[in-house]
């Protein structure tokens, strides 16, 4: 206990860092300035601002924010992507309630109920009542982290070569059965993955795999690239397809009255909390994240609602819940990535990839030899919820006139910066071309019903996966039973192996597809 | 996120189809040859590599005798485009025939299950030449050969399923978007070194806004050049990033 909150006070300390500011026009004098915050400030608004944008993802939020941060010291970069992840996240649910467009995956179920509530008048209280639910839920996750991470990363310390592995296929697999659509698609979609982080120099031997002498392959390819493709380019290409005058059913009165009432707050607590616990477990697993946990949490207070029908014509309850289970698995979600090294989703896996940008290679070792950095990332989840809560509700109106750019105008904005942000990370128009390669590539799969994400996941855990694969293999001489023979291997294979099993099943899959169903009703 | 066409299978058009579906089946097996053939008309401006004539010859043959050294012993190496008709094109040559005489229940399916295992061949060319296994460690070719595999008996796997159950039929592609989005993204990876930062910005902007039949010129062009001008502020100043502004041969 002791423990937690000495690590905890690291991180606000961390937070809370002056650095003293002395331009020559003040003549000796020095202000102090308190970086992080600024950093964690600028991240969320900024996160907030792309996030309010329909068409553009959390995952494509990221990437094209991520060259902002790169002239940071570490702490202050990765303050300042959580602080855009969140934001990203509350952006999107301000949209799906007052314009019916979600601004992210994972607030697709918001629309159902918050733009009822908008329409009826209500959009201040739902607005509040997400608001106060996200914080509720990201304080319980962010001390959650802290509770978890220390014994986690004790348990990896204890992980070998072979229980990696195990581990990573259970991710993998988590992520098939979480996934929506065909079971096969997705799988192949993860071996797809696989198969192109396999591009590039083998980490061992140095030889140059399927590089075909290009030397801007040499290094493999960029998972930025990738992800601003599939996500990005792709995204705005669909979006085209269906007409750039999107349907806006825009909630054009003033926003008034944001106050919940006190019947209001006494509908959504039990809500909030229950959203809140399904969210962090579901976040915590690999292969989960944000967006299932909104629709599990909306579908749980569904089924267990006294009257079912109120659903879907403005209950507050359909707010409350997804909305707090998308912070709370949005902020878990970090608990593999920092005490495992393992990524539990893509948006996860483009962390790591600014991690290693700056210089740190996420896992257990982390925790242990950078603790300012791990702990003051926590305290800053906390301090930029609160923010967001405090500057986000007035800043309302700001956001919605942001809405009524047409889509016409936005489109080759959102080229050009996706276009510089991507140039910007190696200098290298190559990368530019194969963005637009993958962008092609994501129409692709988008019309073929095949989902991006597992294949952005597997990309990210496939050099992960070869190398414990192959230390897994060296130790035990070649023999490929270690992977049952060893006790923690063995678990969680089995656990793997038996959700497989179950996502086939007929009976599990017609619950599984009624989950996703509720956003297309 | 009912986001894919969803209309029950066109039964009266699907029997034209099927030839111009084994027909595009056929260019997926042939396109890296294809793409080799367009990538050496450079070589005839002087860029270095196989010319035009030789990728024809070479891949011409290797086409037509690879059949032979099917039978011969796995010790004699066998050359690269030959390896390559081999592995990748007679594969999908023989599904680009099945296709001709099937008619698959979901379209959308069987062509993604189709293209996957394109890509799962394509890779298990591309890896042929690195070593594998040697004792009881991975050599570098381990790991693609076994998630080439993996993919090629999933791809198969999509296949089957779209050919045998019932599912949606093929999905309209629309075209204006993707060619003016793909086209301004090649134009500013063509355009930012010599041309620096305003300028390609500018004209990006300008392609990408053709890909909608929406667009409104006046205003498009004050929008352009208001983010050009935010752009070459945030990028190389607000943010420090490393960035030509001005066009080389102004700067000089």
């Amino acid at each position: 206990m002791s423990e937690l909150f000495s690590n905890l006070s690291l991180g606000f300390g961390v937070v809370f860092q002056f650095m003293s500011w002395a331009p020559p026009w003040l003549g000796g004098y020095s202000i102090p300035i308190p970086v992080n915050i600024l950093l964690c400030l600028i991240g969320a608004l900024v996160g907030t601002l792309v996030g309010v944008l329909p068409g553009i993802g959390t995952i494509a939020t990221v990437a094209m924010l991520l060259p902002i941060t790169f002239g940071l010291p570490p702490v202050g970069a990765l303050i300042m992507l959580a602080g855009i992840y969140y934001g990203a996240q509350y952006g999107g649910s301000t949209t799906s309630i007052l314009v019916n467009i979600p601004g992210e995956a994972s607030s697709v179920v918001t629309t159902l109920d918050g733009f009822q509530m908008a329409k009826q008048g209500r959009a201040g209280p739902a607005l509040a009542i997400a608001a106060i639910g996200s914080f509720f839920a990201g304080c319980v996750a962010t001390v959650l982290i802290a509770v978890l991470g220390a014994p986690l990363t004790k348990l990896a310390l204890a992980f070998g070569p072979a229980e990696y592995f195990s581990l990573m296929v259970l991710g993998l697999i988590f992520a098939v059965v979480l996934a929506k659509g065909s079971v096969l698609k997705a799988i192949a979609m993860i071996v797809f993955g696989l198969l192109l982080s396999m591009v590039g120099s083998d980490i061992e031997t140095g030889a140059s795999r399927m590089a075909f002498n290009i030397p801007e392959l040499a290094d493999g390819l960029g998972f930025a690239t990738v992800a601003m493709g599939v996500f990005g380019f792709a995204e705005i290409i669909r979006n085209l397809d269906a007409g750039a005058e999107m349907d806006r059913q825009l909630v054009q009165e003033k926003v008034t009255g944001l106050m919940p009432t006190r019947q209001d707050m006494k509908d959504s607590a039990p809500a909030i909390l229950r959203g809140t616990v399904l969210g962090s477990i579901l976040g915590i697993l690999p292969g989960g994240g944000a967006t299932i946990a909104s629709f599990a949490a909306y579908t749980f207070e569904k089924k267990i609602a006294k009257d079912p029908s109120r659903f879907g014509r403005g209950a507050i309850e359909g707010v409350a819940a997804p909305e707090s289970a998308n912070n709370a698995a949005a902020q878990t979600s970090f608990i593999p990535l920092l005490t495992l090294g393992i990524p539990p989703n893509a948006v996860m896996a483009l962390m790591v990839g600014a991690m290693t940008i700056h210089g740190i290679v996420p896992g257990p070792q982390v925790m242990q030899k950078q603790p300012e950095l791990v702990w003051g990332m926590i305290a800053s989840m906390w301090v930029g919820n609160l923010m967001l809560i405090i500057i986000n509700l007035p800043l309302v109106g700001i956001w919605v006139r942001l809405l009524r750019v047409p889509y016409r105008l936005m489109y080759p904005s959102i080229v050009i910066f996706c276009a510089i942000g991507i140039y910007s990370v190696n200098n290298a128009p190559v990368d530019v071309v194969l963005a637009g390669v993958f962008g092609l590539v994501g129409y692709w799969l988008i019309k073929h019903d095949f989902e991006p994400a597992p294949m952005l996941l597997g990309m990210v855990l496939g050099p992960l996966m070869e190398e414990n694969l192959r230390r897994a293999l060296l130790i035990s001489r070649g023999d490929w039973t270690v992977f049952l023979t060893r006790p923690l291997s063995a678990v969680l294979m089995a656990i793997a192996a038996a959700l497989l099993v179950l996502a086939v099943l007929p009976a599990l899959r017609k619950k599984r597809d009624e989950v996703f169903v509720e956003s297309e009703s | 996120m009912a986001d894919t066409v969803g209309h029950s299978p066109d039964r009266s058009a699907s029997t034209n189809r099927n030839s111009s579906a084994a027909f595009s089946v056929l260019v997926l097996a042939l396109a890296p040859q294809i793409f080799e053939l367009l990538w050496s008309i450079g070589t005839v401006f002087g860029a270095s590599g196989r010319g035009p004539l030789q990728v024809l010859a070479g891949h011409g043959i290797a086409l037509v005798t690879a059949f032979g050294s099917i039978g011969a012993t796995t010790k004699t190496p066998v050359a690269s485009d030959a390896l390559l008709a081999l592995i990748y094109s007679y594969p999908l040559l023989a599904v680009a025939i099945l296709t001709l005489l099937v008619k698959p229940k979901a379209p959308q399916d069987y062509f993604g299950g189709v293209v996957l295992m394109g890509v799962a061949l394509f890779a298990l060319w591309a890896s042929s030449d690195l070593q594998g296994m040697h004792g009881f460690s991975f050599g570098a070719g381990t790991a693609p050969r076994m998630f080439g595999v993996l993919l090629l008996v999933l791809g198969v796997a999509i296949a089957l399923m779209g050919l045998l159950t019932d599912g949606p039929a093929f999905a309209h592609y629309a075209w204006r978007g993707p060619l003016f989005v793909a086209l301004s993204i090649l134009v500013f990876a063509v355009a930012i070194r010599p041309l620096g930062l305003v300028v390609s910005a500018f004209i990006t902007f300008l392609v990408s806004a053709l890909g909608t039949p929406e667009t409104r010129w006046t205003e498009t062009i004050i929008v352009g050049i208001a983010l050009t001008v935010f752009c070459s502020f945030l990028f190389p100043y607000a943010l420090g990033l490393p960035m030509q502004l001005w066009p080389r041969f102004l700067v000089q």
